[in-house]
Parts: structure tokens; C-alpha cells; sequence
């Protein structure tokens, strides 16, 4: 779907044309290992790469040169897959031909250049002062998850089932890291980052591609770099079955918040990936799945109650929100509907519902160019030819026995309770 | 079948009101594989107190009972519609804002099937006693993890602060309390006044073809038979236009306080036209005061007042209107008196000039047109324009007219002091 241009070694540019949209999306990607401190680093270097340049000295100056093109959106963040940790500088602009006046796309190549290979440099250092503000940003950025209950449950389940692995490293770093970072390490974290990550670019829009090959050749002009593989997946398998751990942890709150946490050796570079994804969504994945139609329709006690695969980390998740008191009932039901699928209790209903909606999730997804770019980068480890239908001939082939014995590659680690009750 | 060409779009919206005073767009959409369509009718949280179809008397039903008819409309006698939309690979899903219901599902295959599926659901009421009482623990649940959610309990804090009578201010969902009075009657009663064709509109929008989809929706509908169209008497107190609160505080287990400003509008009597410009207006003044290149935010954000959860936002619907701006803050105090005095020195002394004006403008035309690449967007925006007599592809031409004269109106329906509150989320203290 992407054309593929090697600009460097370990410089790829992936380009699509496509009238479907009314803008050229962009999104430029730093792809190296996993580490926390470094990760820190990157994502305070993100907010300071994004509020100003060597161009456009102060926020306000930029955003006003970003305005003017018609709102033309840029920004950076930081993301995490498996074992990889990613900056990325996004951005989107209207096509030209929707606009009164031209040149917008050739302006914005110029800025994203000028974000990139023009920091805001003084004596050859990031401003002191914008380096303390954005370190700041970020601190409160990681202690606000406390704030968001789902989240928090979530982030303390992933702690205590998979200490000091990726699966629990938070994208943004520690606090005392961020605390510890000087405008010099900064720097240094730049250069490296430059030199060193694999870089991915993405293009996608009604542009001319060979003209916009040209443009990026010369405008982002990267070194060629050595790329170090990395592992697609971290999982940690647990060989002997474990004792389920039972954690109950108190704040002031009403509802409770039960998220369950399971391993399998099934995960994104497993020949059995697809087969997994069908297994999760008859679970929990759908408003048709034995957890929605039990724990919510049957039995009234949740809002919500889904399941989700973490496949690069070889993990799936349940969560709910919940009474507290009736904790046990939850959890047994939640054992009970997996247990089904473990005994091949599975109608062709089910099946069906499932394949469709995850054609559906997938083909939906294409209907965006982020998704585009975001669902391609992902897949493109495992299949440089990908495409939606790749996904949906694989799905298409699982069958209730495959759905069955997947089930039974699932188990049960941890049962996690954030809630006001008191524990015993 | 009318045809409306946006020449500036590159866009053709379809459009026809049936026999039965149901309104129909189409917007078909080049390159995409999904279509997405909504179902929705003028009937949200604030319609509580109505005259009931063929009575004469008003009632006032119990608080959240539009959200709960809602929940209630995929439940059928052979079991629940999310199955068969599955079956069919649409991911289907319902909302209930202050002012509207709305349907919907997004499919990459079987429009048509879907289709009737939404039409046949939303037009084919089955509530008994059973299911309303199954209900009941759901959406407990459901309002349970709102009130966990200090984001909502700030919005909401902030409008029960703004409004003395107007039911904008009773969460959408009800409480656990009211919803027990709930029944079927109910439901049926507000069904059968809110739900007529006539109150509603259907819009399809990505991959279709216009002439097909029309004559699928006609026939579908002939097949049916509905009452006369009648006017809906719906009946609001009146609201003066001071706050209600001038300042409340909630405490929750966060870890850093949580500041909202609401600014009650005093000019909400107003529809089609009327209504686009002060709104976008309205939107404007609060880019240029208050956003990214604003001398506020970057004082603010340079002091460390606010951080990345800094936002603002204006809503406008016929009765009611409101802005706020907000932030978590280490100085709650400090922030509040930051937005005030923003407020006050532009009413002392108007800073908004041509240059400033052209600017935002390029910003909010760009985003509109960023937005049209999403079904989504258009989908549910077009509907809720619809609603207020408003067309959604006016928004660039009104846009393009806007004078510093509009903005300087729109920003004196939210301006004065009196309609000025504060409400603030602080940690708990930790009882050990």
C-alpha cells in the first residue's frame, strides 16, 4: 500500500497517494530500544523540539506561522511497541487545491525541517529555561495518571504482574529522570537520536510522489546508520503454572475498578497471532462477546467489560467496572466465560460476528491516514507486503477448534482491585 | 431528491424530507471503504418537561430518562440488536447529549442490511418492566464511573455553578437515585413524543450510492405507518442571566487541584445564521484570549499556572450557552484570577485587530477541513447544525465574513463578571 523509498541505510520513506483526503499527513519516526532513562530524555526532547526552532525562536512566533498556514497541525510524541521506543513529529496540512492560496505544502516541509535539523539553540545549548518548563509538562503529565482511575488500575496491574519489563516501563520515563536531565544530556540525546534510530518516514496524500521523493532526499538529509534489530515482542512466559495473585489497593472512590491480567506464549510474531485476535474478541472484544453478554447484559453488574491482547508482550487484559463488594462473583464469571471457550463451547455465531467485525475494525481503520501510517508501521515488521486483506484472509481461515485451543494458551496471573473498599 | 454542490468542498450532499416528515442526507465520500450512519432525534437529558402526544397536560418525567431510553431502544424481544449488527460487521453505538439521541453504526460491508437494521431498532419500541428493571444496575455502573471521573465533576460542578433552573444542569445520566423511578410507561411516553420521523434525521455518509440509499430509506419507510406529524410543546424555566454559584469546591483522590471557569451566555434565543456567527465568533475570541499564541497562555504556561491539560471550549444550544477554560493548577487562586483578568481587560480595552482576526480565521478553516476527512465528524456536526436551522458547509463562507465587529458582539454574551464562576476539584486530604 506504501511505496518504499531507502533514502539511507536505516532511512526508509514509505509514500501513498491517495485523493481520498482532503490534506498530506506526515509523520517522521526515531525508532531505538526501549530503556527508561533514555526514554525520559526522549520525551522531554520531544516538547522542546516542538515548542520552537532556530526559525521561529518562541512558541508563539511558531504557532503563528502554523496558524497562518491554515492550521497546519505539528506536533511531536512518544509512543512504545514491544521492545522499540518511538518520537514522532506529526504533522497535517489542507491540500493546496482546497485553498485560496498555494504553497502551504511546500512551507510546511520547510518547518519540519527546520523542527528537525534547526533546534533553538543558544551557545550551541537548548534554552535553560524551556528545558525546566518542559520537564515540568512531563512530570505532571506521568503523576496525573493517578488522577484517571482506569488508567492507574491498569498501569499498577502491568507493575506488579511484570516488574522492570518493558510491558511496565512507562513511555515517558521516571520522574526522578526527567528531574535528573540538564540541557547538555538533552543535547546529547538529540545527536544521538539523529545519527543513530532507525527512521521511518510517512507520507500520505494527493501529492506527486516522485516530486516529493526529490523534496525529502534533499531536505532531510540523515546520515545512513547501522540499525541494531530489535526484538519485535518482549514476553516473559511463565513456565510452571503460577498461583493467581490477589491485589486490593485503596483510594477514595466509588466504583471499583477489577482488571485481570493473563499470559500466553501467543504473541505478534507467533504463527497463530490471527487466531489468538479471533479468541480475544469472542472473550471479551465486542458488544457480542461472552464477557459483554454475562457480566453486563446478563447479569447487569458493569458498564463495561472487555478483554484486550497486548500482543507484543505476549499479555492479555480483562477489565471492568464494578461493585467492589461483588468482586468474587466477577472474577468467577470472568473465569467462567473463558473456561467456556477453553471447552470449545463456541456457536458459529460467534465466530462469524467476530471475523466481521474485526474486517470491519481494520478496513475502518484505513478510512484515516494516521491509520494508515500507524496500522502499516506496526504490521510491516511482520510483512512487508501487508495490506487490510492480509489480516482478513488469516481471520477468515480460524476455525472453532483453533478459537479453543488459543483459550486454552491463556492463563490467569494476577486479579487486580482498585477500589474505596477496605481490604480484609 | 434535492442536490447541493459545494464547488470550494469539492462535496454533493442529497437531501429529502420524506412523507413522513423524516429528513434524509447523503453525502457520498471518493476513497473511502466505510459508511457511517446516524439515526437522531431532537430529544436529549433537557426535554424532561413536555406535553405527552394526544394528552394535554405536561409531565416531568424522572431525571436521565433520555439516556436510559436510550440504553433500552437495542433491547428486543429476540435479544439484544448489537448481535445483529455484528453479524452484519458493523460496529454499532448510541449517544445522549443535552439535546439529541442519536443512533449510529460504521459498516465496510453490508450498507443496506444495516441499515434497516438502525431504521427498524430506533422505529420498533420494546420496553417491558423486566428489561427496564435489568437496566437499572448498567447504568448504576455507568454513573458510578463518571462520578469517579474528577474531569466530569469538574464540567458538570461547573455548569450546576452557572445555571439556577435550566435542567442543562441535571447530568445526562441522572443519579442512581432518580433512575430507580424509571419505567416502561415512561419510556413509551417519551418515545412516542420525541421519536416521530418528524423529529428526526437520518444521515449516510462515505461509501454510497446517493439514488440507491434514498430509494432504499423511502421504501423502508413506506412500509411503515406513523401518526400525523404534531408540534412537540416542550416547556423550560426561565433562567436569568447571573450565575447561580459563584464559587464551589469538590475534594477527590487526585494529587494536583483542578480549576474550571464558566462563563454563562446571555444570548442563547437564536437559530440558523444568527446562531453560526455568534458561535464561531464565540470560538474565536476564545482562540485568540486564551490560546497557544495568546499572551495569557504563554505567561501562564511559562509560570507554570497551567500544564498540558489546559483547555477551552464554548457550547451554544437554543436556551442555554456557556464557555470555560480550565487547567490543573498548583494555584488555583492564582489561575482563577489569570482568566478573570483576561476577561476584564479585553471588555477595558479590545484587543482583537484585523491582523489577529485573519489569522485565526486561516487556523479554524484549515481545521474545518481537516474535519471533513472524517464520516464521523460530518455525520453527527451536520445533524446537531441541522437542529439549529444550520448548515454545516457554511461554516468556511461564514467564516470568511467574520469581522472584528462579530467577535466584539459574541464576546459581550459572556463577558460580564455576573456570569462569571468558579468551580475547583482539590486532592482529598489522605486519612491514614
Amino acid at each position: 500500500m506504501f511505496k518504499k523509498v531507502e533514502l539511507q541505510q536505516g532511512v526508509t520513506l514509505y509514500i501513498r497517494k491517495s485523493d481520498q483526503f482532503k490534506t498530506v499527513n506526515f509523520s517522521v519516526k526515531w525508532k531505538s530500544t526501549l530503556d527508561e532513562k533514555k526514554a525520559a530524555a526522549r520525551t522531554v526532547l520531544a516538547n522542546v523540539l516542538q515548542d520552537s526552532n532556530g526559525k521561529y525562536q518562541t512558541e508563539t512566533e511558531f504557532r503563528n506561522k502554523l496558524d497562518e498556514l491554515y492550521g497546519t497541525v505539528l506536533y511531536m510524541d512518544v509512543a512504545k511497541r514491544g521492545d522499540t521506543h518511538i518520537v514522532s513529529l506529526n504533522a497535517e496540512c489542507v491540500n493546496d487545491e482546497y485553498l485560496a492560496e498555494g504553497g502551504v505544502l511546500d512551507e510546511v516541509i520547510s518547518l519540519m525541517q527546520s523542527v528537525i535539523f534547526e533546534p533553538n539553540l543558544v551557545d550551541g545549548q537548548f534554552d535553560e529555561a524551556i528545558v525546566n518548563r518542559e520537564k515540568r509538562s512531563v512530570k505532571e503529565r506521568i503523576r496525573s495518571v493517578y488522577d484517571d482511575k482506569a488508567r492507574y488500575a491498569q498501569k499498577r496491574m502491568l507493575e506488579l504482574l511484570r516488574p522492570d519489563s518493558p510491558v511496565s516501563t512507562s513511555t515517558y520515563g521516571k520522574e526522578e529522570d526527567i528531574e535528573a536531565l540538564t540541557s547538555e544530556a538533552l543535547l546529547a540525546t538529540y545527536e544521538n537520536m539523529l545519527r543513530e534510530d532507525e527512521i521511518d518516514i510517512y507520507i500520505v496524500g494527493d501529492i506527486d510522489e516522485d516530486v516529493m521523493v526529490e523534496k525529502v532526499k534533499s531536505l532531510f538529509a540523515f546520515n545512513g546508520r547501522t540499525v541494531h534489530a530489535r526484538p519485535t515482542v518482549r514476553q516473559t512466559v511463565t513456565e510452571q503454572p503460577v498461583e493467581v495473585r490477589h491485589v486490593m489497593e485503596k483510594q477514595e472512590m466509588k466504583q471499583g475498578k477489577l482488571h485481570l491480567g493473563f499470559s500466553t506464549p501467543i504473541a505478534f510474531d507467533h504463527p497463530d497471532y490471527m487466531k489468538m485476535q479471533v479468541a480475544n474478541g469472542i472473550f471479551g472484544g465486542f458488544a457480542h462477546s461472552k464477557l459483554f453478554m454475562n457480566v453486563r447484559e446478563k447479569e447487569s453488574m458493569a458498564y463495561y467489560a472487555s478483554s484486550s491482547y497486548s500482543s507484543h508482550y505476549g499479555l492479555l487484559y480483562v477489565t471492568a467496572g464494578i461493585d467492589a463488594e461483588l468482586e468474587e462473583k466477577a472474577v468467577s464469571l470472568i473465569n467462567a466465560q473463558l473456561l467456556a471457550l477453553q471447552q470449545g463451547d463456541i456457536t458459529d455465531l460467534e465466530l462469524e460476528q467476530t471475523k466481521a467485525l474485526l474486517a470491519n475494525g481494520i478496513k475502518s481503520a484505513f478510512d484515516s491516514a494516521r491509520g494508515q501510517i500507524e496500522v502499516f508501521d506496526q504490521y510491516k515488521e511482520l510483512d512487508e507486503h501487508f495490506t487490510a486483506d492480509t489480516l482478513i484472509f488469516g481471520w477468515e481461515a480460524v476455525t472453532k477448534k483453533d478459537v479453543q485451543a488459543m483459550a486454552s494458551e491463556i492463563m490467569l496471573e494476577i486479579v487486580y482491585l482498585l477500589s474505596g473498599r477496605e481490604s480484609k | 431528491m434535492k442536490k447541493i454542490h459545494f464547488e470550494n468542498l469539492q462535496e454533493t450532499l442529497y437531501n429529502e424530507k420524506l412523507s413522513n416528515g423524516l429528513d434524509v442526507y447523503i453525502l457520498p465520500k471518493r476513497g473511502f471503504s466505510k459508511t457511517f450512519v446516524t439515526f437522531t432525534t431532537k430529544y436529549g437529558s433537557i426535554d424532561r418537561t413536555f406535553i405527552p402526544r394526544g394528552q394535554t397536560e405536561e409531565v416531568t418525567v424522572p431525571d436521565g430518562i433520555a439516556h436510559f431510553l436510550e440504553h433500552k431502544l437495542f433491547e428486543k424481544e429476540d435479544g439484544d440488536v448489537f448481535q445483529k449488527f455484528s453479524v452484519n460487521g458493523a460496529a454499532a453505538n448510541a449517544y445522549t447529549s443535552f439535546t439529541r439521541t442519536a443512533y449510529l453504526f460504521s459498516a465496510t460491508d453490508k450498507l443496506y442490511d444495516n441499515t434497516e437494521i438502525l431504521l427498524d431498532f430506533v422505529q420498533e419500541p420494546y420496553f417491558t418492566k423486566k428489561t427496564v428493571e435489568k437496566e437499572k444496575g448498567i447504568i448504576a455502573q455507568e454513573i458510578t464511573m463518571y462520578d469517579d471521573q474528577p474531569d466530569w465533576r469538574l464540567y458538570f460542578g461547573t455548569i450546576e455553578n452557572m445555571f439556577h433552573e435550566h435542567p442543562v444542569k441535571i447530568d445526562i445520566a441522572g443519579t442512581v437515585e432518580t433512575i430507580q423511578d424509571i419505567t416502561a410507561e415512561h419510556l413509551y411516553e417519551c418515545y412516542g413524543t420525541f421519536y416521530h420521523p418528524s423529529n428526526m434525521v437520518l444521515f449516510v455518509v462515505g461509501a454510497v450510492d446517493p439514488k440507491e440509499m434514498m430509494a432504499f430509506i423511502k421504501k423502508n419507510q413506506d412500509s411503515k405507518t406513523f401518526e400525523e406529524p404534531a408540534d412537540i410543546i416542550r416547556s423550560f424555566p426561565s433562567e436569568v442571566n447571573t450565575i447561580a454559584i459563584s464559587k464551589r469546591t469538590l475534594a477527590m483522590d487526585i494529587t494536583k487541584p483542578k480549576v474550571n471557569i464558566g462563563m454563562k451566555c446571555n444570548k442563547t434565543d437564536v437559530e440558523g445564521e444568527e446562531m453560526l456567527i455568534q458561535e464561531l465568533s464565540s470560538g474565536l475570541v476564545l482562540d485568540i484570549l486564551f490560546g497557544r499564541t495568546s499572551p495569557f497562555y504563554t505567561a501562564a504556561y511559562n509560570e507554570g499556572l497551567i500544564d498540558e491539560s489546559f483547555s477551552y471550549d464554548f457550547t451554544l444550544e437554543q436556551g442555554f450557552g456557556f464557555a470555560m477554560v480550565g487547567s490543573d493548577t498548583d494555584q488555583p487562586e492564582k489561575l482563577d484570577i489569570a482568566i478573570r483578568k483576561t476577561m476584564h481587560d479585553a471588555s477595558e480595552s479590545w484587543p482583537i485587530t484585523d491582523v489577529e482576526l485573519d489569522r485565526r480565521r486561516k487556523k479554524k478553516i484549515g481545521q474545518f477541513m481537516r474535519s471533513l476527512n472524517s464520516p464521523d465528524f460530518i455525520a453527527n456536526q451536520f445533524t446537531r447544525f441541522a437542529f439549529n436551522g444550520m448548515n454545516l458547509f457554511d461554516v468556511v463562507p461564514t467564516l470568511e465574513k467574520l469581522t472584528v465587529e462579530n467577535l466584539k458582539d459574541a464576546f459581550q454574551t459572556f463577558s460580564d463578571e455576573s456570569s462569571h464562576t468558579v468551580f475547583t476539584v482539590h486532592p482529598a486530604e489522605k486519612v491514614q
